[in-house]
């Protein structure tokens, strides 16, 4: 069921009245290349994107922020949080991204409430942009179950009607308050009328049709595949090619590992204490003092993402730890490729 | 994973708001430095008490992040027990950055105190029950905790067994406790070194040789602690396990590179675990399925 129907002129019309409130993120074109970007003006948004290059995460976890300053004297010292608490919008998250940021709010939430990706989170509004067929090549989010999201968006906007880039009609739904508030106060656009139902599910059928499966197996006997293949000399085969560059981690939409470090002035009485974006490809990533290293060798490093994202991350907080967006695939240096990996595993076992 | 369901219904609320005014989860408390204790060339015992007068409330086997704010923060073990909750103390090997930050200090000055952080020893599990504990180099540290708790509330244990190893003499940490323990009846306390030196008239050999001398456990009676390096304790889980301890009462404590300690930058992971939240004291059950624990 639709809430709502906008045509994009109205919807960048209210997109604009937010930007008064709220930075606006969204995709913009940077040559051939699509990338999020607060924007100033929201006319340099483009909905009509394929994909961008990352994800939206920098803008809730920044590569690196500042946990809180720090005044040290006479024997003792302050320590004061550093909170984001600007408001924002995401405009234009297509569903992996969002299923993306919905694994990111559990984890900074479980155990432990992490405040600062949480102050971000909760003053972002998140208005998502469906995909009708797959944004390029490669991608096996409908192996995963990512390519359509039911929650974890205050606006969802299905392009029903695309007449050129400028003339979309979007069939609207709701998935909060604040995002219905901010469509039904302006007045804007109409109620669905049953022809507009009617486009809905022919939309629907259409993109069931027009997402090829990847994996030979289902999504939810990874975990299982993965328990049977710690040992395949696939991870040494496969990591021969690795470069240990971190472009995997990178380029990954619920990659949140981070490092921790200081800095300070020359005298060492202020300064910060600040995280840092950390990718488990990268040699040191668990080495300790003294040198010893947990996970020494590429194969061992491999496989420890490619466990984390297909079973440990679902163990761990009940949603898909990697959403099929192939980001991973398409960056690699040395073009080693989940889905190929998880095929010749499967082939194996 | 979700399939399609056409509705608009909020299913899961979005994260709860945040304000500017929420503590943050990585602000370390100024805790001063009450004493100094020298006790190897490499290692010293810092006693701490927060300067705002609250309590640590450890669990024997938790660990803090000790921050020397500008240089950086790092995972120490508690090694006193919440039976002498005034103060609390930990024992601090000096080999990078922090710890050597940590060693220039004098007393009275004032560190940063992240904690008690991770999941202890479960001491109710072990009330009533014998107890073997078997130390290895800075196991000692952590498993200090757990010794004073077990000799503060001794009626609540059966028999108590302490075997502790070290590479040569002047390595063994606590030696004033030590003198006091191997005096008291309290604890069965036996202590080799793999090198003696020329005043050394103990035992020589690794910590295992120290099994031979053992009275008969009763494998369901008696509760194993095992701390110390990985090699160390693949050979004494094979001893325990050859005197029929179910897996259940052995537990160990497991050491990785730690950052957050809050179970969110990934970089304690072992398999499927976060050393700094599901450990760092673990059952040797629980190590099952879990490789990179033990290899
Ligand atoms: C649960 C736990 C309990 C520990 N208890 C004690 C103890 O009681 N006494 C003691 O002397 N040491 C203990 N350690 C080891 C101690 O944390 C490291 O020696 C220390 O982190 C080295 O930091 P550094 O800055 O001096 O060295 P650097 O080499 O400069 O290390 C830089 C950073 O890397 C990380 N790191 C390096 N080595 C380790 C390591 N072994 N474990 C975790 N993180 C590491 C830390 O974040 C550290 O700040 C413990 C470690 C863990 C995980
Ligand atoms: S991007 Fe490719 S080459 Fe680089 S660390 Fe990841 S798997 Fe290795
Ligand atoms: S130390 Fe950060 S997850 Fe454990």
């Amino acid at each position: 069921m639709l809430d709502r129907m906008l045509a994009q002129r109205d919807l960048f019309t209210l997109v604009g009245e937010l930007a008064r409130k709220r930075r606006i993120i969204g995709p913009v074109r940077r040559e051939n290349h699509f990338f999020y970007e607060e924007v100033a003006d929201v006319g340099t948004l483009d909905l009509s994107f394929n994909y961008c290059v990352y994800g939206p995460r920098a803008f809730l976890f920044p590569p690196t922020e500042t946990l809180f300053t720090f005044n040290r004297f006479d024997h003792t010292f302050t320590a004061k949080p550093v909170l984001d608490v600007r408001p924002m919008a995401f405009v234009g998250v297509h569903p992996c991204d969002i299923h993306a940021i919905r694994l990111l709010d559990r984890v900074f939430e479980q155990d432990h409430r992490d405040a600062h990706y949480l102050a971000r989170r909760s003053h972002t509004l998140i208005v998502g942009v469906d995909c009708r067929t797959p944004c390029t090549e490669g991608v096996f989010c409908a192996d995963m179950g990512t390519h359509s999201a039911i929650e974890g968006f205050d606006v969802m906007l299905y392009p029903l009607h695309r007449d050129g880039r400028d003339d979309t009609t979007f069939g609207v739904m709701f998935g909060s308050d604040a995002g219905r508030d901010w469509i039904l106060y302006s007045r804007r656009g109409a109620i669905p009328t049953a022809a507009d139902e009617r486009a809905f599910e022919q939309y629907e059928r259409e993109k069931a049709a027009a997402f090829p499966r990847h994996l030979r197996m289902h999504a939810n006997d990874l975990p299982e595949l993965l328990d049977r293949s710690y040992d395949s000399l696939l991870w040494e085969a496969t990591a021969r090619r690795c470069y240990s560059c971190g472009s995997c981690n990178l380029s990954c939409p619920t990659c949140y590992c981070f490092n921790i470090y200081d800095e300070s002035d020359l005298s060492g009485t202020t300064g910060r204490r600040e995280r840092t974006w950390d990718g488990c490809h990268l040699k040191n990533f668990a080495e300790v003092a003294g040198g010893h290293n947990f996970r020494p060798r590429a194969a061992s490093r491999l496989r420890h993402r490619i466990y984390r994202k297909a079973k440990w991350v679902r163990q761990r907080t009940g949603l898909a730890g990697c959403v099929g967006c192939a980001r991973c695939d398409r960056a690699c240096t040395a073009k080693i490729n989940s889905v190929e990996i998880y095929n010749q595993l499967a082939e194996e076992a | 994973m979700s399939g399609r369901r056409s509705s608009t219904i909020l299913h899961e609320p979005p994260p709860r708001a945040s304000s500017a005014h929420e503590s943050s989860l990585y602000i370390p408390q100024p805790a001063r430095i009450i004493r100094i204790t020298p006790l190897t060339e490499m290692e010293k015992l810092f006693e701490l008490g927060f300067l705002d007068g609250s309590r640590l409330n450890q669990q024997p086997g938790q660990f803090v992040q000790v921050s020397m704010l500008g240089v950086g923060e790092c995972p120490i073990s508690i090694c006193s027990s919440p039976t002498r909750p005034d103060t609390f103390e930990l024992c601090i090997r000096r080999v990078g950055s922090v710890t050597n930050r940590l060693h220039e200090l004098q007393e009275k000055d004032t560190i940063g105190i992240r904690g008690p952080l991770g999941h202890g020893f479960d001491t109710h599990e072990m009330h009533g029950k014998d107890i073997l504990m078997i130390a290895g180099g800075l196991g000692m540290a952590p498993l200090r905790s757990l010794i004073q708790y077990i000799l503060d509330e001794r009626p609540r244990f059966g028999q108590f067994h302490l075997l502790y190893g070290a590479r040569e003499p002047k390595e063994l940490l606590f030696k004033d406790d030590l003198l006091r323990w191997r005096e008291s009846k309290d604890v069965n306390l036996a202590i080799t070194v793999d090198r003696p030196d020329p005043q050394w008239r103990g035992k020589v050999g690794v910590v295992t040789t120290l099994f031979k001398d053992l009275s008969k456990l009763n494998p369901d009676q008696t509760v194993v602690v095992i701390v110390g390096p990985p090699v160390m304790f693949k050979f004494v889980v094979i001893e325990v396990l050859a005197r029929r301890i179910p897996q259940g009462n052995i537990y160990c404590s497991l050491e990785r590179r730690m950052k957050c300690g809050v179970g969110k930058c990934g970089h304690c992971q072992a398999n499927h675990v976060y050393v700094c939240i599901d450990g760092p004291v673990f059952k040797y059950g629980q190590l099952k399925g879990m490789r990179e624990a033990v290899e």
